[in-house]
């Protein structure tokens, strides 16, 4: 078993406005409790982003630091160079739209993404994307039962070749582009549209990410945590699919 | 709109507001302001002619700093106010409608108003001095995200160069929108929430926070300001003021030094107006201590992350807390923000997770090693509580719930008619 892993939460000041740093607490706290020793970091613009971690999590944010961060990370490449060497990466909202080939800028024209996800952000001229989402993975991720979380944003993203979606829409709208799916990933690395935290929301859905790297993991014997995560996960789904 | 025609329309809405308001239903200004302004679309200039207005903005602290600047300036002007916190167009028409008119040169209107609202009730209005007290993230399915308020409230201020701003110089995003005012008084009422004033709203860069204040490498800085706060003096240009406030918390410290800028912007004695303020012990229901069954409850209201910051600073340390979170329309739906609450703050005490979200919250007090009790209901948790002194914390709607069902008002039908009785025969 490896010793120390290592969970960097990616330019949270710049891209955590939706609460999706809550995603690295619960990913720290639930290695923790599996006897792990773990090293939780907080990545800024002064300390740079480091590429030797197990981890990756990203989440959304306002027009102008989505534009900042997508800059910054394209200097070094970090986080390319910590796919290759084989970690996991969860990019939510406009961190999922930063790792594309392209996304909108805060002047509304077209800005290069990072290229990590084959996919293209548009600005959707309709209505903001503002609600409830609800994800259906179908049989892609062993264990993940459908999924909920929630969802608010301007983008129309559309999926390229090579990167497949996360799931199918069961309500809400999620990429909404084409057929109604969410996210996309490839390889080790997921994107969605979902908040919530997703992870929160979705604790089987944490382990699974957190099996991609580490292979098989034991069920956590915190009994109260995992009831609070099993009433709310269906407290949620419940009240979403009756609406 | 003739004269006659607008007079109907005013008694109709004063019609409404009784009927809502002994109904129970409501504050009575909502729904009266909107039939109001659809009867009279001019309502809002219409009945403000030579009423100068003090407009209070920001996305905390609204209502409490209004309170206080409402009692500092009421020993020299016949203050017209939104008391009931209805901040949009409609409750500013509404009060507009039940205001007296007094001796000329004595009438003052002192409203909050909604952060996305301030430009269009600001240019409505006579407005003369306007508050600018903080942005941070706050109902992100409703209102937008807070560079663009800030972009908005920066445009309007450069189309009125009349307006004199008193600016909180602490918070990055006020001081943006300030800067385009002619006029400004700077507060050092400070910042609690640095999640969103970290990106740089000029250059986009990574602000730099230090006890001494915050600088970005484009220059953008905070300026020096003219009214600092020193636990409980506020030194207005250096002149000490010894403030001896009944609201607890230092918050309000702080939200009392913004009422003193403007006090001092309008010339009024800085002494009687902290006197006055210091009376003041509850605002709308909040901070207010009620008994409850041999408990003493403090109620206390906090709708966002950065308002949570402030309410860690009222718990009594041998208090229990009850936190009660809803995610209504007026909440906000998405109750993520959780997850930026530093909630490790109340490990150790005993806690109840209430409301209609007690298992997001739930998940989230796990996560921050806190042990508590889940029980939806706010009411049964207080009652269920050790201790004699419990922390009463509530989101919007979940707030408003209780403070009805003390009322006697539990939204039900049957409650309802008891609240009426008790109104026409109690
Ligand atoms: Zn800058």
């Amino acid at each position: 078993m490896k010793e120390k892993i290592k969970v960097v939460s990616v330019l949270p000041n710049l891209l955590g406005t939706y609460g999706d740093s809550g995603n690295a607490v619960i990913v720290s706290k639930r290695l923790a409790l599996r006897g792990f020793k773990v090293d939780l970091v907080h990545a800024d613009l002064r300390s740079g982003v480091p590429s030797d971690a197990d981890f990756y999590l990203i989440g959304g944010g306002e027009d102008g630091p989505q534009s900042r961060a997508a800059e910054f990370l394209a200097i070094d490449t970090p986080l390319e160079r910590a796919l290759d060497k084989g970690a996991g990466l969860l990019a939510v909202c406009a961190g999922f739209q930063i790792l594309g080939r392209s996304f909108i800028g805060p002047d509304m024209a077209p800005r290069n993404g990072l290229g990590i996800f084959g996919c293209r952000t548009h600005r959707f001229e309709g209505p903001r994307s503002v609600g409830e989402l609800v994800v259906d993975p179908g049989d892609a991720m062993p264990g993940v039962p459908m999924m909920t979380g929630y969802e608010n944003h301007q983008g129309i993203t559309e999926l390229l070749d090579g990167t497949r979606p996360l799931g199918i829409v069961r309500a809400g709208n999620g990429n909404n582009f084409g057929p109604q799916v969410d996210g996309g990933v490839i390889g080790r690395a997921i994107g969605t549209y979902m908040h919530g935290p997703v992870f929160a929301r979705n604790p089987k859905f944490c382990d699974y990410f957190l099996s991609l790297v580490l292979g098989h993991l034991d069920p956590i014997r915190d009994e109260g945590l995992e009831n609070s995560h099993n009433r709310l996960y269906f407290e949620r789904i419940n009240q979403v699919l009756m609406e | 709109m003739r004269k006659a025609e607008a007079r109907v329309a005013i008694a109709g809405a004063q019609l409404v507001s009784s009927l809502v308001r002994s109904l129970g239903i409501g504050e009575g200004a909502a729904l009266p302001g909107r039939i109001l302004i659809r009867l009279y679309p001019e309502v809002i200039s219409g009945l403000s002619k030579s009423l100068p207005a003090v407009l209070i903005s920001g996305t905390n602290a609204k209502t409490t700093t209004t309170a206080l600047t409402r009692e500092a300036l009421s020993g020299s002007f016949n203050v017209t106010s939104n008391i009931t916190g209805a901040n949009m167009d409609t409750g500013i028409a509404f009060s507009l409608v039940a205001r007296k008119v007094t001796a000329v040169g004595k009438d003052l209107a002192v409203f909050e108003v909604d952060e996305a609202y301030l430009p269009d009730i600001g240019s409505k209005l006579e407005t003369k001095i306007v508050a600018l007290l903080n942005l941070s993230r706050d109902q992100l399915d409703r209102v937008s995200e807070t560079r663009m308020t800030a972009s908005k409230w920066s445009s309007f201020l450069k189309l009125n160069p009349h307006i004199t701003v008193v600016a909180n110089c602490d918070d990055p995003l006020v001081v943006f929108a300030a800067q385009s005012a002619s006029e400004v008084l700077w507060v050092s009422a400070g910042l609690n929430f640095f999640l969103d004033a970290y990106s740089c709203p000029v250059c986009g860069g990574e602000i730099d926070f230090s006890d001494s204040g915050w600088r970005c490498r484009c220059g953008f800085s905070r300026p020096s300001p003219d009214i600092e706060v020193s636990r409980n003096t506020v030194s207005v240009f250096g002149r000490p003021i010894e403030m001896d406030l009944s609201l607890p918390g230092q918050c309000n410290v702080a939200n009392s030094a913004i009422a003193l800028g403007i006090c001092q912007v309008l010339d009024v004695d800085l002494d009687s107006a902290a006197r006055r303020m210091s009376t003041i012990s509850e605002v709308a229901g909040r901070y207010k201590r009620v008994s409850i069954d041999g408990h003493e409850v403090r109620m206390l209201l906090s709708k966002n992350p950065a308002g949570w910051v402030e309410v860690f600073d009222m718990v009594g340390d041998d208090s229990s807390v009850v936190v009660a979170i809803n995610a209504q329309l007026a909440d906000g739906k998405d109750p993520s923000w959780l997850w930026d609450v530093p909630f490790e703050f109340l490990k150790g005490k005993e806690v109840f997770a209430c409301g209609e979200r007690a298992y997001d919250l739930s998940v989230r007090l796990h996560y921050a090693e806190v042990s508590h009790v889940v029980e939806k209901d706010s009411l049964a948790a207080i009652r269920a509580c050790g201790t004699r002194d419990v922390s009463f914390v509530g989101n919007y709607t979940s707030f408003q719930e209780l403070r009805n069902r003390l009322n006697g008002n539990d939204g039900s039908l049957v409650g309802l008619i008891r609240s009426l009785g008790n109104r026409v025969f109690g």
